[in-house]
């Protein structure tokens, strides 16, 4: 794995000199070719496996240190040991991760010489700063696996929990780094014209540019969201292939950690996205509409469709788990609403609005919208849709987290009618606005998401602070019989991976697409013969080949660590409460026996 | 165990196969590269608003926003009936010519000011072909070859093309003669989005209120990093102002600007 860091690094190294990179400029040949899938597709796979492995070490620590944290105040073992297996899958995965980083260096430098120079040219500095602290990151995550069990107790475990930290800033600034170039190429300052010399371009001015904050937000929460679901799908593997029942319920448990984290931080994910929207529309309004309204309009209902996926997969997870929880079955008849709404909630998001018609199009349907698809197609209709379906969600997670509990506070029943008028109020606000939004001009309409999702995380928070003190000291109806869990709800799992990959792959697409035929948009001209941003079905199946490359590495690199160390099942019978639930709450984890 | 993993690998090919059926299955639409128009010193005013009608399908990008109602105003069937009458003295293919490369100067009421000058995406021979697919439209096609500047005098994709490396338009410049900071603010389209006095339009902040409320490196940013701050009140059209203005004027027009609106008049 060393190997393979340094000879990424080195290449980077090598090929940063501005000097080397002005002569290459002058001499090279604009582009270089690939067999079969020609230069772009060879560039497209090695950054999409690259950035798929990227964002699973960089997301992956972000949670570990925090199970790490909740292990070490809450005084519970397993979530040390749960804390340290996700590491495991860390070490392994990195060393995939600087290996498809070098193949990218390669390919850029040797298909696309002449843009990679002038790009070296304006970013030499960060790029040393960003070998350097891929340096630091690797050493630390060393340290921080390999010391595990040597640094156990006392003040050395603190001191362990701050290379966690530490792991986790490398990895962040080193993500900010590399978006710099990238969100460069899509946003490039202002004043950056195409016959600007490359060696006078201010570092901090292309550094800092429109997109870059917006996209290091988005890409820092969907790493989460992605690494839960990475692990996930991991868990569900070993669940599947387990032979003891602690073995089973130890990744029972893993899976549903996995799926919380996912699920959990893909809530906050749209509201990223809102403002990364936001931005491009400043920066180019053409661009903004480029990719919400020109020739990816489809996309969107692409990505509808996959996000629907998401929220049905994941909540049926959760309803599929609450067979395994004693007192869940009060709340089963309520399944089936929940599961209209996520439906009705995915065909609105997915219903097509604004999309490039011609002519005869457009006669057919007689107008420029379709007479009634077109009603439910604006972003009053999507914008509703999308907040009842996270407050769907969020409900399904309190079933879940309050299925065996008895509370025992005077006021529970109080509590529990104030958390219905919460959802009730906010589903309200969420409808008010969506068909006031059909009688509003569209600067106004805008304005009215804001309160839509401001209305769905104050329900969220604030039901979530109630509970919290409503549930304390309360009494189990009986322990979760974790292990128990039919096969079909792992599959779910590996779904859910499955579509959160793709997903990564479609939102990369869409990223990188709206440049259209720019290498840097407006200012450096693609003129290689495959300057075209292909439609979608090529893309996606670009996507799915680059998908499918990740998983079937993943599978080896995990059936490696699998030989390396035998998992440690956490012990049986445990049902000590901890406050700090990394399940908001739930019931802590009850390793029990099938026959108990 | 072996089932599992068979399950477990068509469970994620048939996911994967699932996703990919579905968009291949959609209308597939790709964008393509504008391609170098070579237009002849005898090319025919048909020829020409054929061009056009690719360019405004195609590479132009104009369907976008044109067409769809909300947007931008529908031009197919109806700009060469509208275009001589939209601004009172300007003739029907000097408007047209005029809405694609300073589109700033006169926005329709109703509309937000969101078009993109054309010159950074085309060259000028393509534009001078838009002008006159957007003439046949209900009109009379004036455009001729006379009025296309000779190859190679401008434009983005004049200038686009074996190099991998140029591409982007320079913007116009405003004659260096002019140093009136009120004849530079009508010159650089300024009136177009801010009033002054009894002129211009009110989509921006008032240039009346600014002087001596706001510091002269303000405004100066405000000119050259119009994204950089955002004035109260209008969030709504933030991100709106051309970028440009650093490359049309020189210093010393532009630091006649900045002190005007500083409130030294």
């Amino acid at each position: 794995m060393l190997r393979a860091a340094a000879g990424a690094a080195g290449l980077l190294l090598l090929a940063l000199e501005p000097g080397l990179a002005q002569e290459v400029m002058a001499e090279a040949p604009p582009y270089g070719d690939f067999p079969l899938v020609g230069a772009r597709g060879a560039v497209w796979i090695a950054a999409q496996v690259h950035l798929m492995f990227a964002a699973f070490v960089l997301g992956v620590p972000m949670f570990a240190v925090v199970v790490e944290a909740i292990g070490i105040f809450g005084g519970d073992d397993r979530y040390d040991k749960l804390a340290k297996e996700f590491t495991r899958l860390l070490v392994v995965a990195y060393s995939a991760t600087a290996i498809w980083g070098a193949i990218l260096v390669f390919v850029l430098a040797t298909l696309y010489p002449r843009f990679w120079a002038y790009l070296t040219t304006i970013f030499a500095p960060s790029m040393w700063v960003y070998a350097g602290l891929f340096f630091l990151e690797s050493f630390t995550l060393y340290l921080y696996y390999y010391g595990w069990d040597r640094w156990k107790k006392g003040f050395s475990k603190q001191v362990h929990l701050g290379l966690g930290v530490a792991l986790n800033v490398w990895g962040t600034i080193v993500m900010f780094i590399a978006n710099s170039w990238l969100t460069f190429m899509m946003s490039p300052p202002g004043d950056l014209a195409a016959d600007t010399a490359p060696q006078t371009v201010r570092l901090w001015s292309a550094i800092a540019n429109a997109t870059w904050m917006p996209i290091n937000i988005h890409r820092l929460i969907a790493n989460v969201v992605f690494g839960g679901a990475v692990v996930g799908a991991y868990a569900a593997y070993r669940f599947l292939a387990s032979r003891t029942d602690e073995e089973r319920a130890h990744y029972d448990w893993m899976g549903y950690v996995g799926n919380f984290i996912a699920i959990g931080a893909l809530i906050v994910l749209p509201f990223a996205g809102y403002w990364l929207g936001r931005e491009i529309y400043e920066f180019n309004q053409q661009m903004g509409i480029t990719m919400m309204g020109g020739f990816m309009s489809w996309l969107w209902i692409i990505q509808a469709f996959l996000i629907g996926v998401l929220f049905l997969t994941g909540n049926y997870y959760l309803w599929v788990g609450m067979g395994r929880i004693p007192g869940a079955e009060r709340f089963m008849p309520y399944i089936k609403w929940m599961l209209l709404v996520l439906v009705i909630g995915t065909i609105v998001w997915a219903t097509p609005h604004t999309m490039i018609a011609n002519r005869q199009e457009i006669a057919a349907m007689g107008g420029t919208h379709h007479p009634f698809l077109g009603v439910l197609g604006v972003m009053s209709a999507k914008n509703t849709a999308v907040n009842l379906m996270i407050l769907t969600t969020f409900l399904s997670f309190l079933l879940y987290r309050r299925a065996n509990k008895q509370p025992v506070v005077s006021w529970a029943k109080a509590g529990t009618m104030m958390q219905g008028a919460a959802f009730v109020l906010s589903a309200g606000i969420v409808l008010f606005y969506g068909i006031y939004g059909y009688f509003v001009t569209a600067i106004v309409r805008i304005g009215f998401s804001v309160y839509q999702v401001l209305a769905v995380l104050v329900c969220i928070f604030f039901v979530i602070g109630l509970d919290v003190f409503m549930m304390r000291g309360a009494t189990s109806r009986g322990a979760i019989r974790w292990g128990q869990m039919p096969a079909r709800s792992q599959y779910a799992l590996f779904i859910l991976a499955v579509t959160f990959t793709w997903l990564m792959g479609l939102m990369g697409f869409a990223r990188s697409g709206i440049r259209q035929h720019w290498h840097v948009f407006e200012v450096i001209r693609d003129t290689s013969p495959q300057a075209f941003t292909p439609a979608l079905g090529p893309a996606a199946t670009m996507i799915s080949i680059c998908v499918l490359i990740f998983f079937a590495l993943v599978g080896f690199i995990f059936w490696l660590g699998g030989l390396a160390e035998k998992p440690a099942a956490s012990p049986v019978g445990v049902s000590a409460s901890s406050e700090m639930d990394l399940r908001a709450g739930a019931e802590p984890a009850h390793y029990v026996r099938p026959e108990e | 165990m072996l089932r599992t993993n068979l399950t477990i690998l068509l469970i994620v090919i048939g996911t994967l196969a699932v996703y990919t059926g579905v968009a291949n299955m959609i209308p597939q639409v790709a964008s393509e590269v504008p391609e170098e128009t070579t237009i002849g010193a005898d090319v025919t005013p048909d020829e020409l608003a054929a061009i056009g009608e690719e360019l405004y399908v195609g590479a132009g990008g104009c369907t976008a926003c044109h067409g769809l109602g909300t947007r931008a105003p529908d031009l197919v069937g109806v700009s060469g009936t509208t275009c001589a009458t939209r601004r009172e003295g300007v003739g029907c293919k000097e408007y047209l010519y005029e809405s694609l490369t300073e589109p700033g100067v006169f926005v329709i009421d109703g509309f937000q000011p969101i078009m993109p000058d054309m010159r950074r995406i085309l060259s000028e021979a393509q534009i001078w072909a838009l002008v006159a697919f957007l003439q046949n439209q209900g009109g009379e096609i004036t455009v001729t070859a006379a009025d296309i500047p000779p190859e190679g005098a401008g434009g983005a994709a004049a200038a686009a093309g074996g190099t991998g490396g140029t591409g982007g338009a320079t913007s116009p410049g405003i004659d260096t003669a002019v140093t009136d900071p009120v004849e530079l603010l009508r010159a650089s389209t300024c009136l177009a989005c801010h009033q002054l006095g009894e002129e211009g339009v009110a989509l921006g902040p008032s240039f009346d209120e600014m002087a001596g409320r706001q510091e002269a490196e303000y405004i100066r940013r405000s000119i050259l990093l119009p994204n950089a701050d955002t004035a109260g009140g209008f969030e709504a059209v933030a991100g709106t102002m051309p970028m440009n203005f650093g490359d049309q004027l020189s210093a010393a027009q532009l630091e006649a600007i900045v002190r005007f609106l500083a409130g030294d008049r």
